[in-house]
């Protein structure tokens, strides 16, 4: 749980702390139409001080980035995949897809069709434009299963995409699909260079080509054979043997004209897991997998120009290195060689008073959560799950574990989240109810559950100190600590009554609730099966009316609440350490604003070098 | 000795294939799923179907023995996959590698011959004076001390208070040799640290007992000088249990690098093979583990053959 959770910590860090931009101003660049959302309007309390260009800005991760288009597997960090592709739509502070990017308007005709206006005047870094075509082209590519996106399975509603201008496109969905614009904003959204792509699959064919055409050659060269005997042998079959002759040699020619017609698209091309063409606002300088990768600036960025700061993004580049360690990280950002990092909460205390570093908390959409088996064993009964959630002190753990970084949890999305149901309030503290509970489900002598977590110092420490409060109510949980790779074949055979667990990045709804609620979802296996929570989910990914998806998800979530479903814990604060010299980083507007402040406001040093 | 070494390295090749499906059973009876312990760190692949499609282009929806023969022809071939952690390609990242940790050995072995040695000798030829006793006492010291807490120690002293390394990270020779020493400094150090301690042990027990033998006595008696004496006679025997020292920690390369390698973040050998046994990562899991069973073999072939070079009376002929 740790690694993932040190990864993760790494991967919005990055984000943070890479943009900055003091505020608006006019002269936008005729080209390219800036976009005029709220999320511009801040006016003057933005930043004290006037952007300054230059500095290679470095961050650290504990992973290497893996591939870089984002549609391969396996991607590990996801902010820095951010910098050099850029998504059609992003996220704001309620973590809802509403700000748009390279999308610059969206309307659902229909429950099938969605009309998207896409931004002009962008274009990759190769130099190719972001168009209608551009986007067509791509997602078609995510949907040929030989293409090997991953992606692929997250646009199965799609039926098809029709070009309507050059910078228009038409969704046509095979059903209704409220969850479009949530996937717009994931990974299907980044968008890459049909240039690049078009090189990439001519390269996959060629190749695929070139190993048949020795063979072809064989093949034309023993026809033309057969042919020359058979024609001195006279009669019908010299005819035929000469049709097929000619039938192979046809078919030999048209193979090596495609060749060359392959040769020319996939001319200079290089493969894009490796040289990612996207249009972000820094490009690939170089990278050493598992040691780092180094960005340099794009100097052709689409929305500096577009809102007349030609200067962003303000640093010439941006580096991350991989060090697995936290106490490394911590110890590189403090001699000076790392300019931002995230940090664990039990490294508060170290940089708490350190004068040349700022620390930012950030309440994360993530859920610190314990799921129950209800297929079997004590867990079916709820009176047992209610004993168990009243058992637990969240606030305590809040405290001792997390030094006070979270938030209590009350249901599957976090309190900022925009299908958040606030009438939910986090379940009590109350052992003496659970006793009562237990006695009554008939275990007045408390009951021992199976139970399996992750084997990492912070899950431990987790894990110990919900044992010791169950303990106290005559609930032994027997836990087998495991390695995250462990844990599948126990999640996957119900081998647990009781078992820790983490969500990460809760923004599109359908995507946890799925996960956790359906039967066939990876973190259920079966462990659940409640037919109204089942048909909520249904309904809630089909609805495209906001307001009415938003009850959906609320009543999802009061049904989860009323049947304890499972115990939700907390939702935690990430912590980012940066060095004062990092300019631009308001934590509030972070907050207000989400994701999409994060994109539209490059960071920068107080003098220019880090 | 041609014929001893032919037949040495046709018989490592018999025990590298009954090696390579112990590694691959051993390896499929961990528990764990490499797709599913991907998906828990990344989300967005907690659907059953995107699962599935990456097992299948995986080749792990294969009945075992299959994937173990697509392995093993593969393998000899020079094909050996992709990383199931990083997507690169197996091979590739192996190349990429072997010169790090090459490097960490080369310079662990440097530092642990430059402290290693003289410690011995000092304290041989002192023997239980207070020199002995505390030579004595340091590589006690230099092999118990865990290698993280000396590293991290290291870290704060010479990178963060007073700043002279890079506290972490690793520069290719052929970007900058300078920043290379640098960012290698430290590392190989607290690794030849601990090699280091033990050497001076041996070298110090190994002396200790050449030096009562008989030949030097002799050799003394003659009138031959101590420097003499040592450099021509005494050394060449207690050389015998270095070698053994040094072909063990070559011999553990790998394993060894480990903590090393994470603590001070270089990409090397060792934190590829243990990031891809936490990971389930089978290729990367199967490559590192037959290249170390290669490089245990190849070490004690070594070590087997500069004994012979070393002692005449173990000389196989």
């Amino acid at each position: 749980m740790a690694l993932k959770k040190k990864l993760a910590l790494t991967l919005i860090l990055g984000g943070i702390f890479l943009y900055s931009f003091f505020y608006i101003q006019q002269g936008m660049a005729e080209d390219v139409p800036a976009p005029t959302q709220a999320w511009m309007e801040w006016g003057d309390a933005y930043w004290p001080t006037k952007p300054v260009r230059g500095g290679m800005f470095r961050a650290a991760s504990p992973y290497y980035i893996g591939v870089l288009n984002p549609n391969h597997f396996p991607v590990m960090d996801w902010i820095t995949m951010g910098y050099i592709h850029e998504k059609l739509i992003n996220h704001d502070g309620n973590y809802k897809a509403t700000a748009p990017w390279l999308a610059e308007s969206w309307e659902y005709i229909d429950e099938v069709t969605v009309l998207m206006k896409l931004r002009k005047g962008v274009r990759f870094h190769d130099g190719s434009p972001f168009n209608a075509e551009s986007v067509k082209y791509q997602m078609e590519w995510i949907l040929d299963k030989k293409n090997g996106a991953w992606s692929r399975t997250m646009l199965k509603p799609v039926k098809s995409i029709e070009v309507m201008d050059s910078h228009t496109v038409k969704w046509h969905f095979k059903e209704p699909w409220g969850a479009f614009l949530g996937t717009m904003a994931s990974v299907p959204g980044y968008q890459i260079s049909m240039k690049a792509l078009k090189a990439e699959s001519a390269s996959t064919e060629l190749k695929i080509l070139n190993r048949r055409l020795k063979g072809t050659k064989r093949k034309v060269k023993k026809i033309e054979k057969k042919a020359e005997e058979a024609e001195e042998e006279g009669g019908k079959s010299a005819k035929k043997a000469e049709a097929l002759a000619e039938k192979a040699r046809k078919e030999l020619a048209d193979m090596e004209n495609k060749i060359r017609e392959l040769k020319e698209i996939s001319k200079n091309h290089r493969p894009l897991d490796a040289y990612p063409v996207g249009s972000g606002q820094f490009m690939l300088e170089k990278n050493s997998p598992g040691n780092y990768i180094q960005l340099k600036r794009n100097p052709d960025w689409w929305y500096g120009k577009s809102i007349g700061k030609p200067d962003m993004p303000y640093f010439d580049g941006y580096k991350v290195s991989v060090i697995p360690d936290s106490s490394v990280r911590l110890a590189s950002l403090k001699a000076g060689a790392l300019d931002a990092i995230s940090i664990n909460p039990v490294q508060y205390k170290i940089v708490e008073k350190d004068k040349k570093i700022n620390l930012q908390p950030f309440p994360a959409n993530w859920l610190i959560w314990l799921m129950l088996n209800q297929a079997e064993g004590p867990c079916k009964d709820i009176r047992v799950r209610k004993a168990i959630s009243h058992a637990i002190d969240r606030k305590a753990l809040i405290f001792g574990i997390q030094f006070g970084f979270g938030r209590e949890a009350s249901c599957i999305f976090p309190d900022r989240h925009w299908t958040h149901n606030p009438n939910l309030k986090p379940v009590s503290y109350d052992p003496e109810l659970s006793k009562k509970l237990l006695s009554e489900a008939g275990y007045p002598d408390g009951l021992t559950i199976r139970g399996v977590t992750a084997n990492t110092p912070t899950a431990q420490a987790f894990s110990k100190a919900i044992m010791g409060m169950l303990g106290k109510v005559g609930i032994k949980w027997d836990v087998k600590f495991l390695s995250i790779a462990g844990l599948g074949k126990p999640f996957m055979n119900l081998e647990y009554d009781m078992a820790g667990g983490m969500f990460q990045w809760i923004f599109e709804p359908d995507v946890i609730s799925t996960a956790l609620y359906t039967p066939d979802g990876v973190l259920n296996y079966g462990r659940n099966n409640n037919e109204e929570v089942i048909a909520l989910i249904k309904a809630g990914r089909k609805e495209i009316d906001e307001s009415k998806r938003i009850k959906i998800y609320h009543q999802l979530e009061k049904v989860l609440y009323d049947n304890y479903m499972d115990i939700y814990l907390f939702y935690p604060v990430l912590l980012f350490a940066s060095s004062k010299n990092v300019q631009g980083n308001n934590t509030d507007m972070i907050k207000q604003y989400g994701e999409i402040f994060v994109r539209s406001h490059p960071y920068w040093f107080k003098n220019g070098r880090p | 000795m041609k014929r001893y070494i032919a037949s040495r390295l046709l018989y490592s090749i018999l025990i590298l294939f009954f090696v390579s499906i112990l590694i691959f059973t051993l390896a499929r009876l961990m528990p764990g799923d490499p797709i599913q312990a991907a998906a828990m760190i990344n989300t967005d692949l907690a659907n059953p179907e995107i699962m599935n499609d990456l097992r299948a282009k995986f080749g792990l929806d294969k009945p075992y023995h299959e994937q173990y023969f697509l392995w093993l022809t593969d393998f000899a071939k020079g094909e050996w996959g992709d990383s199931l952690g990083s997507g690169e390609e197996v091979l590739a990242m192996f190349l990429r590698r072997l010169p790090v940790t090459l490097e960490l050995f080369i310079g662990a072995t440097f530092w642990s011959f430059i402290i290693g040695f003289p410690f011995g000798i000092i304290a041989a030829l002192r023997r239980n004076s207070w020199l002995d006793a505390s030579l004595t006492t340091t590589s006690i010291i230099g092999v118990s001390i865990p290698v993280f807490w000396e590293g991290i120690v290291f870290i704060y002293l010479f990178a963060v208070i007073l700043p002279i390394f890079p506290p972490s990270g690793y520069v290719p020779f052929s970007e900058s040799p300078w920043e290379n020493l640098l960012s290698v400094a430290m590392p190989t150090f607290v690794m030849g640290t601990q090699t280091a301690g033990l050497l001076a042990r041996y070298v110090r027990s190994s002396l200790l007992e050449v030096l009562g033998q008989d030949f030097i006595r002799t050799a003394r008696a003659k009138g031959l000088r101590e420097k003499a004496m040592l450099i021509r006679h005494a050394a060449r025997p207690a050389l015998l249990p270095v070698v053994t020292v040094i072909g063990l920690s070559w011999g553990y390369m790998v394993a060894g690098s480990f903590l090393v390698e994470y603590m001070f973040a270089i990409p090397g050998l060792g934190r590829m093979g243990v990031n891809a046994v936490f990971a389930r990562d089978f290729p990367v899991i199967q490559a590192t583990l037959v290249i170390v069973a290669l490089n245990v073999m190849l070490a004690n072939l070594t070590v087997d053959l500069v004994y012979g070079y070393l002692d005449p009376r173990v000389r196989i002929h």
